[in-house]
């Protein structure tokens, strides 16, 4: 079975789609329509932020990552080309995001550990216990091979296009992913036993 | 397990408090969208805009509802007001002003009477103007009104921004270097409450929920109980805000920086963002109008030097200029009056408000009121000015 090449590309299956409806829908944002904004915001928000949740496990942290693309997005739908499609481009800022805060939260730990005040005070209530075995596993992945995993079978990319979000050579992208299923499908083993 | 069945998985984890965060979310991008209409980037400017008086059209034009009218007193290249009383003999509202400069807090009665209180940097009113707490050096102070000592508290860290809870008054919060603590109104259970803030007054919540709303060191603002130490709420990474204000019905509150005006609901909802544009404007401070969730502000036009105050009215925006900084907006316990402060005129300006802007009694010679003696230093700063009746 082969894990990458199974699941249908996203700008195939999904992104088509959202382009024909889409664009109208950016052009009214642009000429100042908040309905408009509010809706490409709906659609996309959930897996934005669900995106950022499973790079991060910190759901403070995934909602900042989330709320600060949307906000670039929004700042930027002037210049934003209509004609393609509005997703990857947010998903670009999301994902690249919640790497880097993923490294430089894993820094900040070497270094010393973080700093008491500049986490999340309600950072512990708002994380949720590591209960679900998909998170649990995902854990043990690097935040570079969760990106990969959540970028191909959360939001549907294809591995030539999460090369493109994530300004790598495909042959990384598919190297990453067959690490990094070699690696899930161990934790879930691991579970079941 | 399938690709499908991982899809599956993915799909079905859920992080907390998902619909809250998309709704938090939400508001503050449709905030973001809404002003940007309002506030076009500079370069974006039209050329008549640019070479008018533009910080003040751009701000007026965003704030006023259609048909509305900008009226008042308009003096853009006056440094003070010719016909200022040259001496404080007076103030135009009933209650105290507190001042601090670099000789000490003061008092300032109605009559125009002054008391030193003694070598403090800062102050602030205790709700019902009974007490006041006072810091200099890694000392906190609370004094009665004469100067008298009644505690202090000392910590290790400098300690500034002391705020007395609105209402009981049975707690002061404080900053002590980076922290921010929390003691009674009678000095005893000095605590910490935030290990890491930004260096921004704390606002008190004006209901009686003893909440407390501050900056911390990423810019978010946060909203926290001050015995429980729970979070109720707070804001995503922003530059640090500059100042914090709750409206007196503890509704709204008020975040100003220098490039940003925000206004958030009691639960945390972005509902107002007012950007100016900072290559040539910048936001001086800002203040509710008493009794309401309007806004009164100031604004700095790089270009020219010149300061703008916005006022609402019912129907308009009044506006008062003049060259120089205008540092500080205080309102007059009875919410009449709105004082401001005018470093490089030396003067205070006392704006009569209601109904729009009707009388300016303007105040001379300010600094040296404040440094007897050698008549010079650093422009005095209002503290507040409480309390009526």
């Amino acid at each position: 079975m082969d894990l990458v090449a199974a699941v249908p590309s996203y700008s195939r299956m999904g992104m088509a789609g959202f382009r024909r409806g889409e664009r109208p829908s950016i052009r009214r944002a642009r000429s100042g329509s908040v309905p408009d904004v509010e809706q490409l915001f709906r659609e996309h928000w959930p897996r934005a932020y669900r995106a950022a949740y499973l790079v991060v496990h910190d759901a403070a942290a995934a909602e900042d990552i989330a709320q600060e693309a949307f906000l670039a997005a929004v700042r930027s739908l002037e210049r934003f080309d209509a004609r393609r499609p509005f997703a990857p481009w947010l998903h670009r800022i999301v994902v690249n995001r919640a790497i880097d805060w993923t490294r430089s939260r894993s820094l900040r730990r070497e270094l010393g550990g973080d700093l008491v005040g500049e986490q999340p005070a309600s950072s512990a209530d708002r994380t949720a216990p590591v209960s679900d075995e998909v998170v649990r596993a995902l854990a043990t992945l690097s935040p570079e091979h969760r990106a990969v995993v959540v970028l191909r079978f959360l939001l549907e990319y294809t591995p030539g296009e999460i090369a493109g979000v994530l300004e790598l050579p495909r042959g990384t992208v598919n190297s990453r992913l067959r690490r990094a299923l070699d690696a899930l499908k161990d934790s879930f083993e691991e579970e079941q036993a | 397990m399938n690709d499908a069945e991982l899809r599956q998985k993915l799909l079905s984890v859920h992080p907390p408090d998902e619909l809250q965060a998309e709704r938090r979310s939400w508001n503050v991008v449709r905030a973001a969208w809404e002003t940007r209409e309002a506030y076009p980037a500079e370069r974006r400017l039209s050329p008549l805009l640019a070479a008018a008086s533009a910080a003040a059209a751009l701000v007026v034009l965003a704030l006023t509802p259609v048909g509305s009218a900008v009226g008042g007193w308009i003096k853009d290249t006056v440094v003070g007001r010719p016909d200022a009383r040259p001496a404080l003999d007076s103030l135009p509202a009933p209650g105290s002003l507190l001042v601090s400069s670099a000789q000490g807090v003061w008092v300032v009665r109605a009559d125009g009477s002054k008391r030193r209180l003694g070598d403090y940097r800062q102050a602030s009113w205790s709700p019902r103007g009974l007490f006041v707490a006072a810091t200099v050096g890694h000392q906190l102070a609370a004094l009665e009104p004469d100067g008298d000592v009644r505690w202090t508290v000392t910590r290790p860290q400098v300690v500034s921004d002391a705020r007395w809870m609105p209402g009981t008054g049975f707690r002061v919060a404080y900053r002590a270097g980076r922290s921010l603590r929390v003691v009674g109104g009678d000095g005893e259970g000095d605590r910490l409450l935030a290990p890491s803030v930004a260096p921004v007054a704390p606002a008190w919540q004006p209901i009686e929920n003893h909440a407390l709303a501050y900056v911390d060191r990423a810019g978010r603002i946060r909203l926290v109980g001050a015995d429980d130490r729970r979070e109720r709420w707070r804001t995503g990474r922003a530059r640090p805000a500059l100042g914090l204000e709750w409206s007196r019905d503890g509704k709204w509150l008020l975040a100003w920086s220098p490039n940003l005006i925000r206004r958030y609901a009691s639960g945390g909802q972005l509902v107002t963002a007012i950007r100016v544009p900072k290559r040539r404007y910048e936001v001086l401070g800002a203040t509710f109008k008493p009794g309401t969730r309007m806004i009164a502000y100031t604004v700095l036009e790089k270009t020219t030097g010149k300061s703008s105050v916005f006022v609402y009215k019912r129907n308009s925006i009044e506006r008062f200029s003049g060259l120089g900084r205008f540092t500080k907006l205080t309102w007059s316990p009875d919410r009449k009056w709105l004082l401001l402060s005018w470093p490089s005129a030396d003067q205070w300006v006392f704006l009569e408000i209601p109904g729009g802007v009707r009388r300016i009694d303007a105040v001379g010679g300010i600094t040296a009121e404040f440094y007897p003696g050698t008549g010079v230093g650093a422009f005095p700063l209002v503290e507040g000015w409480c309390c009526a009746g």
